[in-house]
């Protein structure tokens, strides 16, 4: 479909070949820029920012890898965090995004490229990006052949299910590790198709990598086994297959372990038991092959026969003492929550209360994947037409892919690289099906005289896709540029007469804390602020999106959940000076606190300390939650309600409403003309949106 | 820390010490301390008197032990406004804690002749908030506290003392008879025949709702090219030094309070110069969106909101950034030399009071022989060297520090070295060599067979 050509003129095979090459390299090229491009919409419209809460973290952790070294890295106890546990940053995190982005910081240094680190970040995801395309490329010819490659490739550049994870300052473990999986994957294919130990060893590196990035490398550590049972089962298995994986899952598993947070988990918990399990399965077949080339018929079959009785009663023994000793780790709720939608919701409110953990709704798959929806479908039909080992792989990284991305949102991420190669090879297909090219190498070679297909159908057919892919293309950009480029530390938005209104509440907010508060200050928010409490204002902070700790998120829910006399009890034990809250009543900003406010009621409510909060006293008779006078009176006496509330009933917010009119929930607030006992008043931002309280210290003992 | 003691003393064995000549009489003294702003500035005439036999040549200015620290600024003219030069002295028989400044007369005064000087002072941190911390609704209250007579080493016949306060804002004041007040001013003496080193304090305690603002830091590093631009990067930390913010912040009463006239600050100018371009307002967490900048005609006035309205006590840190081209900065003499006339320091806002200053110029790659010549005595650090892009070799940074800085610091420092004119294409034939190895490489790879086996396809068809 690529080929070009004069007509009439000899065009020699070399002079086809330069074409092609040039052809490749440039749509390659292309679409490398394209997706670094399309992901600077946020750049460009706000400036260069990290976004979100956990990348503000990365950053943090970035910028001190970069100023104090590895060692101090690896060693590195913050105590910035989880006041008063502190936690073990190099023991509990992903290092591979950090080592990367001070890995080009430094490059840069050396060259005398003068970029501040900030920056390196920023823009390291749609770097990465780039090279996914081209990894994308390199691994759908692997599978398909060039122009499923390419078609791929453009596909991927600005696919929104993978570009809402990685434009320019959403700096996250998942803008590299989707690179890293994919690289696994063409190093994986070329293992399995070369079978040769080099390859293994490449694919085991790259694993590696993705160990160190992303904790979805147990999606991938499954993948392979299954690829590899799969091929078993279909007898597709060969010494090939036994080399690739035997060397991957030795050297593979001996490098993860290397990653201090994932330490033995290898070869204990059940997440990897699949691997561990085909690893096994792989050794006893090649045994079982070669033991059958070496005996006769009834010998082997007695030998069998003991073999399997023996081994079996062995390993139930094991499994069972393992289990018992606690040496395989219990399933984990996240990973529950992959396999049953439900579990989360019904056992672990934290995990639940992350709207990216939610199940994916129908809509979405159409929002992130578009026309990569209809064309998913043909690229599986094509890999068991001609099945190969290669496609095989494909079929079941797209399949399985789907079905994750249907238990959570955030793997759409994993579903988008898969989606692309598969409709990359279902559209190259059908284009050349029926776009007969004039000139290709190796129908030239070949000899094949053109089809006389070019009729009225293909023409239809080409505008068809032509049409569709544009549609694809305006799509793309228009997701993009409305949904997923929004920093949310900075909000935006349109004033009556069309001109932009900056809400930068976030940034007033941090920078007073940073400069005004002691520099020892505890901080008591709700976890979603941790990571940016940390890194913007320095300060020390009780909870954070790190939610190892459920107890003391609880207790923090607890507090605000409480009413002030029993709200100050909890933040005297927490050593608590400052309480900071998000309140959208004023600007209509819909994700604040109040309407958070039921999770923490729950997670207040899910430990033993918090058993005297139930959700249902946050409801109104009539079993709603609403914060005006028809309220619950727990929730009109609550910490949080107050401190979100304090002095805003004297407030007009919107014409021809009543004083107090909460713009977000729309209601007048139900309890408007109340003092603060405990706390006081210390900062509030310009529009409201991060109101700061200091806890009063105990009062003088008054006269007797 | 002993560069400074070893400076300190090499200050000392050049001006040796002086001693006061008696037969000097101050003839007639008058003052005008205004005290509107953050800042006392005592401006004032002096008539003196030789009462000798030998021409007097010199005269000392003297300042009162507790001004130790606080006398930023000082000049003194002529009665035909020519700069008179003026240096710091000890002075024989007096301690340490007094402050003398020696100032050389243009023209001697003859025996039994007069003349005359004016002088210019501003003091720093002479204002004290009394209450010392105020809830938000409440007025910011100041005291000053002054001498009624004028001092100095020599007798004084006869001066007077103008005190420009608002009337209405004064609280109380020091009632040393004669003594009146109007509108703007109080107005104090004359007094008569009041002999050497007298002090009697006077104090005004007042409302003064000007902005309090202390720059407690401020870096500034001028960035030269020879392309044709100078990029200027500020560092500024600044903090609220008036009546601290006692008890809560009220968001809802700060919107309501419209009146310009609180004591917290929202807002101030900076001024630029008229060609300033690329401007930029960050901090460590990004750009600060609330700022304005408006062209004057031979100015741009930068309106800077910080981040949150300061409050007494409160503190605040940015960075402002900008180019200007290079004409009117950088010369070039007839010797071949390149002069380079800067700000040492620039306008942050009116009134100002920067604490601790610290200049860096950096300079081309390849320049030698550097002469600084700065405005006033200046602290020069160890000079640094700077890495800036494809920078192979470092670029000489020039460091000065001072403390204790007012808007009359605002003056060029001058800057002469040498630099070759091909310097300019230092990194870009740097780049392009770079480049042009590696597409070497690159050829050389792609068409030489570095394989042992022959490869097949090499045999063309």
């Amino acid at each position: 479909m690529l080929g070009l050509g004069k007509k009439g003129v000899q065009v020699s095979f070399q002079d086809l070949k330069k074409q092609e090459t040039l052809l490749t390299i440039s749509i390659l090229s292309l679409a490398a820029i394209l997706s670094f491009a399309t992901r600077l919409f946020s750049v460009l419209r706000f400036e260069s920012v990290i976004h979100e809460f956990d990348p503000y973290f990365n950053y943090r952790t970035t910028k001190f890898l970069s100023e104090n070294g590895f060692y101090a890295f690896h060693n590195w106890f913050d105590d910035r965090a989880w006041y008063p546990l502190g936690r073990i940053i190099g023991g509990t995190i992903y290092p591979g995004l950090m080592l990367t982005s001070v890995f080009l910081f430094r490059l840069g240094q050396i060259l005398h490229i003068d970029i501040d680190i900030r920056n390196v970040c920023v823009f390291l995801a749609p770097l990465f990006s780039s090279l996914t395309t081209l990894i994308t490329y390199l691994l759908t010819k692997e599978i398909f052949d060039k122009g499923a490659g390419l078609t791929a490739a453009a596909f991927v550049a600005i696919v929104p299910g993978y570009i809402s994870r990685s434009v320019a300052g959403s700096y996250d473990n998942e803008g590299i590790a989707i690179f890293c999986m994919l690289l696994t994957y063409y190093t994986w294919i070329k293992a399995v198709k070369t079978g040769t130990v080099r390859w293994g060893a490449l694919s085991a590196l790259a694993y590696f990598y993705m160990v160190s990035s992303w904790g979805g490398y147990v999606f991938l550590i499954n993948l392979i086994p299954l690829h590899v049972l799969t091929l078993m089962i279909t007898g597709r298995f060969s010494h090939r297959i036994y080399i690739a994986y035997s060397t991957l899952y030795c050297l593979g598993t001996i490098l993860s372990m290397q990653i201090s947070f994932v330490g033995f988990q290898p070869v204990q918990s059940s997440e990897h038991m699949l691997a561990l399990g085909v690893f096994g399965l792989c050794q006893i077949i090649a045994l079982f092959e070669y033991v059958k080339s070496k005996l006769s018929p009834p010998d082997f079959q007695a030998l069998l026969s003991f073999a399997l009785s023996t081994i079996g009663a062995l390993l139930g023994v094991g499994l069972i003492i393992l289990a018992l000793s606690g040496k395989i780790a219990p399933w984990t709720g996240r990973f529950y929550a992959l396999l049953d939608p439900s579990y989360a919701k019904n056992h672990i409110p934290i995990i639940a209360s992350v709207s990216e953990h939610q199940p994916t709704s129908w809509s979405s798959f159409f929002f992130d994947l578009h026309l990569l929806a209809m064309l998913l479908p043909a690229g599986l039909y094509m890999c068991f037409k001609e099945p190969t080992d290669a496609r095989f792989f494909l079929a079941l990284y797209g399949a399985t892919a789907v079905y994750f991305a249907g238990v959570m949102v955030r793997l759409m991420l994993v579903l988008a690289p898969a989606a692309c190669a598969l409709s990359g090879a279902g559209l190259s297909r059908l284009l050349s099906r029926f776009l007969i090219p004039v000139a290709s190498t190796q129908r030239r070679q070949k000899g094949v005289p053109p089809a006389p297909t070019r009729g009225p159908v293909a023409l239809s057919f080409a505008m068809l896709s032509i049409a569709l892919l544009c549609s694809y293309t305006i799509h793309c950009t228009w997701v993009t540029s409305e949904a997923y480029s929004s920093p949310s530390i900075v909000l935006s938005a349109r004033a009556h007469d069309g001109s932009r209104i900056i809400f930068d509440d976030f940034r007033e907010a941090y920078g007073w804390l940073r400069s005004n508060t002691p520099a020892d200050a505890r901080i008591m928010s709700w976890w979603d602020y941790g990571y940016q409490i940390t890194a913007m204002a320095n300060r020390t902070v009780l909870v954070d999106n790190n939610t190892w700790n459920n107890t003391h998120i609880s207790r923090v829910g607890q507090a605000m959940a409480s009413g002030e006399e029993k709200a100050l009890e909890i933040m005297r034990e927490l050593d608590v000076d400052y309480v900071l809250v998000i309140f959208g009543g004023l600007t209509g900003y819909s994700s604040d606190d109040i309407n958070k406010f039921l999770w923490m009621v729950r997670i207040g409510g899910s430990t033993e300390k918090g058993k005297h909060i139930h959700e249902s006293d946050y409801y109104s008779p009539s079993g709603e939650f609403r914060v005006d006078r028809e309220g619950a009176p727990a929730l009109l006496n609550c910490l949080m309600y107050k401190m979100c509330y304090y002095r805003f009933g004297k407030v007009h917010t919107e014409g021809g409403r009543p004083p107090g009119w909460d713009r977000v929930r729309g209601a007048e607030i139900g309890n408007k003309d109340f003092e603060l006992d405990v706390l006081e008043e210390a900062y509030t931002t310009e529009h409201w949106l991060v109101r700061i309280y200091k806890v009063k210290d105990l009062p003088n003992r008054g006269s007797l | 820390m002993w560069k400074i003691i070893v400076f300190i003393l090499f200050i000392n064995s050049i001006n040796t010490a002086e001693v006061v000549n008696k037969n000097v009489i101050n003839k007639k003294v008058e003052r005008t301390i205004d005290l509107n702003s953050q800042l006392v500035k005592i401006t004032g005439t002096i008539t003196l008197e030789n009462t000798g036999k030998e021409a007097v040549r010199n005269y000392l200015i003297a300042f009162e032990r507790g001004l130790q620290g606080s006398v930023s600024y000082i000049s003194v003219q002529d009665s035909l406004k020519n700069a008179l030069k003026t240096s710091q002295v000890a002075v024989v028989g007096s301690g340490t804690s007094e402050i003398f400044y020696n100032v050389q007369l243009k023209q001697s005064v003859e025996p039994g002749k007069t003349g005359t000087i004016l002088f210019e002072v501003i003091l720093t941190k002479a204002l004290q908030p009394y209450p010392s911390s105020i809830t938000q609704k409440e007025k910011q209250l100041v005291r000053y506290f002054g001498n009624h007579y004028f001092y100095s080493p020599y007798d004084t016949r006869t001066q007077k003392t103008d005190v420009l306060v608002n009337s209405r804002a004064v609280e109380s004041y020091s009632k040393l008879k004669p003594v009146g007040q109007t509108d703007s001013k109080i107005s104090y003496g004359s007094y008569d025949n009041i002999p050497g080193f007298s002090v009697d304090t006077l104090s005004v305690h007042y409302e003064n709702n000007a902005p309090f603002l202390t720059v407690t830091r401020l870096e500034r590093t001028i960035e030269v090219s020879h392309w044709g631009n100078i990029a200027i990067e500020e560092n500024i930390e600044i903090k609220h030094t008036g009546a601290k913010l006692k008890g809560p912040f009220s968001r809802y009463d700060y919107q309501r309070d419209s009146s310009s006239n609180h004591h917290s600050i929202k807002s101030y100018n900076t001024i630029l110069p008229a060609l300033a371009h690329s401007i930029y307002y960050r901090d460590m967490n990004g750009n600060i969106s609330t700022s304005a900048v408006k062209a004057k005609k031979d100015y741009i006035e930068l309106e800077l909101r910080p981040r949150f309205p300061l409050f007494g006590g409160w503190q605040s840190s940015y960075i402002l950034g900008y180019s200007i081209p290079s004409y009117p900065y950088l010369f070039k003499k007839p010797t071949g030399e390149f002069v380079l006339n800067i700000r040492l320091l620039d306008h942050v806002f009116d009134d100002m009071y920067v604490e601790d200053l610290e200049t860096k110029i950096v300079l081309p790659v390849g320049v030698s022989s550097i002469k600084v010549k700065t405005p006033y005595e200046v602290r020069r650090l160890p000079d640094g060297v700077a890495y800036k892009y494809l920078d192979n070799i470092g670029r000489t940074v020039i460091r000065a520090s001072k403390n204790n800085l007012v808007e009359q610091h605002i003056q060029d420092i001058e800057i002469t070295y040498t630099w070759q004119t091909h310097m300019l294409l230092h990194e870009p034939v740097l780049v392009s060599v770079a480049l042009f190895l590696a597409f070497i490489v690159v050829i050389i790879y792609v068409r030489l067979d570095f394989s042992i086996r022959k490869a097949e396809h090499s045999k063309k068809d």
